[in-house]
C-alpha cells in the first residue's frame, strides 16, 4: 500500500485526489493546507484519512511515502526540498520550480536521498501523447526530428480572469514569467522531450494582447512566440496565445522521412506522409488517407471511452500510476530528469529575455528588436 | 423610516452598515433600499479593480446627506476584512463566487471569506448582527412527497458534496460556519435564503425551468412552481431581516407571492423576449435520466462529471410549494413589486439586452 499526502488544497488538488483514488493499492493518508478550512473541504469530499494545516504535521503524523505538491509555484521548491529531506518521494505540480537552478538542486537532492521525483506534465501521458511517443519510437520519422511546432494556447475563463485581473497581489503576478509561467510548461515539455542538447538556443518575442491592454492590463504578457534550436540541427517553434482561436493545444514533428501531428483537445494523431503520391494522385489520395486516420482516431477514442478510461485527466492518472510503480519497483521515473531540467532551462531563458525586453506594445506592428535578443549561433537574424 | 419603524430596528440611522458585494446584482439594490429606509452611514466593500461600486444608479436625492464609504479589498485577506469591519454595527454579507465549477474556488469565495469577516467582527465588538446571504440551493428536498411545502424547517443537504454542485456545497458550508461562530462566540446572526432572484441585469433562464446544455432547451420544470423573488423585493427582505429586532439566529426564505409555474414562465418568456424551441421532459423521465447519469458517472469513475444526479433532481425539479410566511410574520416584509410587474420589467430588460447584443 502506497501512502500519499497532498500539500495545497486548491483547484488542482481536486484533480490529484480524484485520480489518486482511482489507483488500486493507494491511500491518501493526509491533506494539508495552511488554511485549515481548505484542507478540511478536501478531506470532506474525498476518502482522506486526516487533514493538517502544517507540512510538519502531515509528514510526521500522516507519514506519507509520497507527497504531491499542489501549492502555488513559488512554494514548490521549499516544500519539495523539505519533503525530500524528510525522506519522501515527491510529485510536484507544474511548473516544477521558479528557476532552473532550483530544479537542478531538487534533482540532485532526490538522487542523493535515493528518492523519486516527478513533475505534473500529465499532458505528456494522455492517450494521444502516448500513441505519438510509440509511433516516434518506432522510427516513423525516419531519424531525429528536423523541426517541431508546439501550440499551447489559453482561453481566459471568467472566474480565472476575474481573480487574476481583479487582484494585483495574485500569486500568478509574483511568478518570474507571470501568467506564462503557470501555463506554458506543458507545451515546452513536449519540445524538450525530443531535444538532445541540454542548452538550446532560445529566441523570445512576447507582448500584451490588445484585449488585455484594453482592460488596462500592462503587466501580463499573454502572447508569446519562441524559437528554440540546438546545434545538432533540430529546431522548434513554440506559440502561446490567449487570443487565437481555436485555442489550440497541438504538436507537430517533422523528421527526415515523415511527420506526425497531435491535437490534444481532440485526442487526434495524424501521420504525415513524407513521400508524395504519384502525379495527380497527390491531389486526391491524401484526403482519403486523412479521412481513414480520422476514423481510426474516432475508433480508438470510442474504445477508451467504453473501457472507462477517457476521463479528462486520464493522463494525470497514468502519470501518477507510473510514478508510483517506479517507486514500488525501483524502476526509472516516467519523466526523465533531463527533460524536467531542460524544460526549466528553456523557461528560464524565455522569462529572462522577456524581462530584458519588457512587455511590448501589441498594436505597434514592427519587427522585434534583434539587438536585445541572443541570435542563433552562426546565423544572422536579419537575414530571412 | 418612521419612528415606529425605527423602534423595531436594532440600530440607529447613523450607525455604520457594511455591505459586501455591492457591485453585484442584489448589492446595489440593497444599498438603495437601506438609503430609502433612512440609513445614512453605509460602507460598500468591493474588489480592488471592480469598475462599479453599486451606487452609480442610485438617485441623487437618496444619497443626499448620506455617507457612503467605499472600501476596496479582498475578502480573502484578514487585514482587509478587519479594516472593513471597523465600527460596523450590521454587516450584510452578499459577496460570493457564483460562476465557478470548482469546489475549492466556490468554497474559498464563500466560506473562507465569511470566516474572515466573522473573525474580524470578533476584533471589533460593536457588531449587532451578521447577515449572511445563503440560497435555496442548500435544501435537500428529498424526504418529502411530491408537491409538499418547502420552508425554513426543511433539512439542508447533509452530504452537499454528492450534489455535484460546488455552489450548493459552498453555501451549505457557509451556513454552517455562520451558525458555528454564532453559537461559539455569540455573534448575532441571521441567514437569508433567497429563491431565484430575477430582475433587470440577469438575463438567463433559471435551470429550475430548464437547461440548454445539450444544444436544445429541455423544459424540465413543467407544472412546478418556480421560487422567484424580484430583486427589489429580495433586497427589501434582506434589509429587514438584518435590521429587525428579535430575529437573531433565524433563517428566512425569500420568495414572492403569486409565483408562476415553470410552464407559464416559459410561455411568457417566449412571448415577451424571444422565441426558441423547447422540448418538455416529464418529471419521471428527467428523474430517470438523472438517475442513469449518476450511475454512469460513478461506474465510469468520473468520465462524465456528476452534474446531474438524483439529489440535484430533488432540489431543482421536484414539484414543490414555497412559503414566505415566516418572513412576513417575523420581519413584516411584503413584496413591493408584484410578480406580474417584476416579470414585465425582467422581460423588458431581457429584450433590450438582446437588442444590445
Amino acid at each position: 500500500m502506497i501512502k500519499v499526502g497532498i500539500v495545497g488544497c486548491g483547484k488542482i488538488a481536486d484533480a490529484h485526489a480524484s485520480q489518486i483514488q482511482r489507483i488500486k493499492g493507494v491511500e491518501i493518508v493526509g491533506v494539508c493546507d495552511r488554511e485549515p478550512l481548505m484542507a478540511r473541504q478536501l478531506y470532506d469530499r474525498f476518502p482522506v484519512k486526516r487533514y493538517f494545516s502544517t507540512l510538519t504535521d502531515l509528514l510526521g503524523e500522516g507519514n506519507p511515502d509520497v507527497v504531491h505538491v499542489t501549492t502555488p509555484p513559488e512554494s514548490h521548491f521549499d516544500i519539495a526540498k523539505l519533503c525530500l529531506e524528510a525522506g519522501r518521494h515527491v510529485y510536484v505540480e507544474k511548473p516544477f520550480t521558479l528557476y532552473a537552478d532550483e530544479a537542478h538542486a531538487l534533482v540532485k537532492l532526490a538522487s542523493k536521498q535515493r528518492l523519486k521525483l516527478t513533475v505534473g506534465h500529465d499532458d505528456q501521458f494522455s492517450h494521444v501523447a502516448r500513441r505519438m511517443r510509440k509511433l516516434v519510437q518506432s522510427g516513423y520519422l525516419g531519424g531525429p526530428p528536423v523541426h517541431m511546432e508546439s501550440y499551447f494556447c489559453y482561453q481566459f475563463g471568467q472566474s480565472y480572469a476575474r481573480a487574476l485581473f481583479g487582484d494585483k497581489q495574485h500569486w500568478v503576478r509574483r511568478l518570474p514569467g507571470r501568467l506564462l509561467h503557470n501555463i506554458i510548461s506543458h507545451g515546452i515539455a513536449r519540445i524538450a522531450e525530443f531535444l538532445k542538447t541540454d542548452s538550446p538556443e532560445v529566441i523570445t518575442y512576447g507582448f500584451v494582447s490588445p484585449l488585455l491592454k484594453g482592460v488596462g492590463e500592462i503587466e501580463i504578457i499573454d502572447e508569446l512566440r519562441v524559437i528554440i534550436s540546438e546545434e545538432e540541427g533540430t529546431t522548434a517553434y513554440f506559440t502561446f496565445s490567449s487570443q487565437m482561436r481555436p485555442s489550440a493545444h497541438q504538436f507537430s514533428m517533422y523528421g527526415p522521412k515523415n511527420g506526425v501531428f497531435l491535437d490534444q483537445d481532440h485526442e487526434t494523431l495524424l501521420k504525415l506522409r513524407g513521400e508524395p503520391f504519384k502525379s495527380y494522385l497527390d491531389k486526391f489520395l491524401p484526403s482519403v488517407v486523412f479521412a481513414q486516420q480520422h476514423v481510426a482516431n474516432l475508433a480508438v477514442n470510442a474504445r477508451s471511452f467504453l473501457a472507462r478510461d477517457f476521463q479528462a485527466k486520464a493522463g494525470m492518472c497514468y502519470l501518477i500510476e507510473s510514478f508510483y510503480r517506479s517507486i514500488a519497483e525501483d524502476t526509472p521515473v516516467p519523466i526523465p530528469y533531463r527533460e524536467i531540467l531542460l524544460t526549466a532551462t528553456i523557461m528560464d531563458r524565455i522569462f529572462d529575455q522577456l524581462r530584458t525586453q519588457g512587455p511590448r506594445q501589441a498594436m505597434c506592428i514592427r519587427p522585434p528588436d534583434f539587438g536585445t535578443l541572443r541570435p542563433i549561433k552562426g546565423h544572422d537574424p536579419m537575414k530571412v | 423610516m418612521g419612528d415606529a419603524e425605527l423602534d423595531t430596528s436594532i440600530i440607529g440611522l447613523n450607525d455604520l452598515v457594511l455591505v459586501t458585494g455591492t457591485s453585484g446584482f442584489i448589492g446595489s439594490r440593497l444599498i438603495q433600499c437601506l438609503l430609502e429606509h433612512g440609513f445614512r452611514n453605509l460602507r460598500c466593500f468591493v474588489r480592488p479593480t471592480s469598475d462599479a461600486v453599486g451606487i452609480e444608479n442610485i438617485p441623487g436625492h437618496l444619497r443626499e446627506g448620506a455617507r457612503i464609504g467605499v472600501v476596496r479589498g479582498n475578502l480573502l485577506s484578514r487585514e482587509d476584512c478587519s479594516a472593513a469591519m471597523q465600527d460596523v454595527a450590521v454587516v450584510f454579507h452578499l459577496a460570493t463566487g457564483r460562476d465557478g465549477k470548482s469546489y475549492p474556488d466556490a468554497f474559498m469565495n464563500a466560506v473562507v471569506t465569511t470566516r474572515n469577516l466573522l473573525e474580524a467582527s470578533l476584533q471589533h465588538s460593536c457588531l449587532r448582527r451578521f447577515v449572511s446571504i445563503s440560497s435555496f440551493a442548500v435544501y435537500a428536498n428529498t424526504h418529502k412527497s411530491h408537491g409538499r411545502l418547502l420552508d425554513e424547517s426543511c433539512p439542508v443537504e447533509k452530504h452537499p458534496a454528492l450534489r455535484g454542485d460546488p455552489y450548493c456545497f459552498a453555501k451549505v458550508k457557509q451556513d454552517e460556519i455562520v451558525t458555528e461562530y454564532g453559537n461559539r462566540f455569540g455573534i448575532p446572526h441571521v441567514i437569508v435564503r433567497p429563491g431565484y432572484v430575477l430582475g433587470p441585469g440577469k438575463a438567463n433562464i433559471t435551470s429550475r425551468v430548464g437547461i440548454d446544455t445539450f444544444g436544445v432547451f429541455l423544459h424540465l420544470g413543467g407544472s412546478n412552481t418556480i421560487p422567484f423573488t424580484y430583486v427589489d423585493n429580495c433586497a427589501e427582505a434582506i434589509a429587514l431581516a438584518g435590521l429587525r429586532k428579535g430575529v437573531d439566529g433565524e433563517v428566512f426564505n425569500v420568495v414572492d407571492d403569486d409565483l408562476p409555474s415553470s410552464r407559464r414562465f416559459l410561455r411568457l418568456y417566449k412571448k415577451n423576449v424571444r422565441k426558441f424551441t423547447s422540448i418538455y421532459v416529464p418529471h419521471s423521465v428527467s428523474y430517470m435520466l438523472c438517475h442513469c447519469w449518476e450511475r454512469y458517472s460513478t461506474w465510469s469513475e468520473g468520465q462524465l462529471p456528476p452534474t446531474y444526479n438524483c439529489k440535484h433532481w430533488h432540489a431543482y425539479w421536484k414539484k414543490t410549494r414555497y412559503s414566505n410566511e415566516k418572513l412576513k410574520t417575523f420581519v413584516g416584509w411584503t413584496p413591493k413589486v408584484s410578480m406580474a410587474e417584476g416579470l414585465r420589467r425582467y422581460f423588458e430588460a431581457c429584450r433590450s439586452g438582446a437588442g444590445d447584443d
